[in-house]
């Protein structure tokens, strides 16, 4: 959990593309041991198929793509932020301050003896919630998403509250479909705009 | 045994600090191709300055005279109050998170003063500088050694380092966000990149070596040397606070040599990191400091907010 942790502040502060793909594969890696872990506890020899899809989708094929889409466009550097990083750095600190607080300990404390790991999987989401509205490059809030993915899948684990394999292998092709529409909406904007930034999509074109 | 331990540690960081500023601009050297000069080579530049004859400015008052001595005697007490390569010795003393903070801070105040003593442009906006990043570094530096000490449930830095407590994957979060916090307050501090270029005499970017222009020989060779001797102490703080392993926890001769074996292997380690970061990054501008030094803060005050 503190890898997925890591990697979402270091999401928030790095100004490079490939270097926050490669963040992204080890926080979904992250997510594969988590689930790796849960099998191990239940036995469910049908978490294969949930892991290794996790693993093939999340670690392999989504950074990939987004590689590929970074090459093809030369997007070497992401766009800004809306704040600068010392103010970012605070609201992180404070959701952080605020998902260890005692309002959610009703939340955090489903499992007394996570509620140190659902804590942080709480600060996850919503820092990743955070990288999502605070970045203007498209790619940075496609990784958000993703990271909030990411974070929501750990702190259902650690909550025990994992739904079937059959949904679970569901929402990971929904995802895998959704990344490939993300790459094909990222490229048709690229065409249009000829910028990732959303600041510089103010005027539609035809 | 005890007498012969405590002169070990007395004598270990002015003895190995000039060692690894050596060791870094080797690495540095062949990391750009070049030859280099010897590891020993620092040993040599301050044996030769510590011959040589001073000129003192008629400007410079007392302050300017005795900075030196007071700087270097500071990193000598520090190198002191640290764990290096024991945790029993257990100084109670200096050993403070707090004491050790502040008397880091004598050391810096008084180059500031020498810097501005004698009159000279060059040590004016060298002290300035190095004030503004002091003081932005201090809370910084405090909060990275408080996440530790919170974790131990001690200000004594050697009660830390012998704490076991870091074996917890529960902690490996806020160590590793309070270690990245400790790491930018180093490169500050020590006067290395992106913060300072110790290799250069550039006015438009020069900090540390602005406020020592004004010196030569002996005093100049004690400056050079206490800046060594806090590059180790910073090294030592990060190396044992943070990666408290294979630290001599009993007074026997075997655990101290194994000790002290494996603090020097850590600074090689520490000194290589400082080296490639140096050869990879290019040094900030002035005003984009603050920003870095605030990230370190924050990143120690998240690292605070999520220890249960």
């Amino acid at each position: 959990m503190g890898i997925i942790f890591l990697t979402l502040i270091f999401l928030h502060l790095t100004k490079k593309n490939f270097i926050a793909t490669v963040a992204y594969a080890i926080q979904s890696f992250a997510i594969v041991i988590i689930l790796l872990n849960s099998f191990f506890e239940t036995g469910n020899i049908y978490m294969y198929v949930v892991i290794l899809a996790t693993l093939i989708i999340k670690v392999i094929l989504a950074p990939l793509f987004f590689n590929r889409l970074i090459k093809k466009h030369d997007l070497v550097f992401s766009a800004s932020t809306y704040l600068n990083t010392p103010l970012m750095l605070i609201i992180i600190a404070v959701l952080t301050f605020v998902a260890n607080s005692r309002k959610f300990a009703p939340l955090t404390g489903i499992i007394p003896a996570n509620q140190t790991l659902l804590s942080l999987a709480l600060s996850s989401i919503f820092i990743s919630l955070f990288l999502i509205v605070n970045r203007k490059g498209t790619l940075s809030q496609i990784l958000g998403i993703l990271s909030l993915e990411n974070s929501i899948v750990a702190f259902i684990v650690f909550a025990g509250l994992e739904q079937s394999v059959g949904l679970q292998v569901g929402v990971i092709f929904d995802i895998f479909i959704w990344i490939i529409i993300a790459f094909m909406f990222m490229s048709m904007i690229h065409k249009h705009f000829g910028s990732q930034d959303i600041t510089s999509m103010k005027n539609l074109k035809d | 045994m005890n007498i012969i331990i405590w002169i070990i540690q007395l004598i270990f960081v002015p003895l190995v600090s000039p060692f690894c500023v050596g060791f870094i601009r080797k690495i540095k050297a062949k990391m750009q191709n070049r030859q280099g000069a010897s590891v020993f080579q620092p040993y040599k530049d301050l044996w030769k300055l510590l011959h040589k004859d001073e000129v003192i400015s008629k400007d410079a008052s007392w302050i300017f005279k005795y900075a030196p001595f007071i700087i270097f005697a500071v990193t000598i007490i520090v190198g002191a109050s640290i764990p290096l390569f024991a945790s029993f010795l257990n100084n109670k003393l200096t050993g403070d998170l707090l004491v050790i903070v502040y008397t880091l801070s004598i050391g810096t105040f008084f180059l500031a003063l020498a810097g501005m003593d004698t009159g000279s442009g060059f040590g004016g906006f060298g002290s300035s500088r190095e004030m503004t990043i002091s003081a932005l570094a201090e809370g910084g530096f405090i909060f990275s050694l408080l996440t530790v000490a919170l974790i131990a449930g001690t200000t004594n830095l050697f009660l830390i380092s012998g704490s076991g407590m870091f074996a917890n994957s529960q902690y490996f979060l806020p160590i590793s966000l309070a270690f990245a916090g400790f790491l930018i307050i180093l490169l500050a501090e020590t006067a290395r990149f992106p913060f300072d270029n110790p290799a250069t005499h550039f006015e438009l970017t020069m900090i540390h070596e602005a406020m020592i222009l004004e010196y030569s020989g002996k005093k100049l060779a004690l400056m050079e040397w206490a800046s060594a001797n806090k590059l180790v102490i910073f090294i030592a703080l990060a190396a044992n606070l943070f990666f408290p392993f294979g630290i001599a926890q009993s007074p026997s001769s075997t655990a101290v040599c194994i000790g002290i074996a494996i603090f020097v292997v850590k600074i090689l380690v520490f000194c290589l990191g400082i080296a490639a970061l140096e050869s990879c990054i290019a040094k900030f501008r002035f005003f984009r400091l603050p920003d870095l030094l605030m990230i370190s803060f924050i990143l120690n005050a998240i690292a605070i907010g999520i220890i249960h």
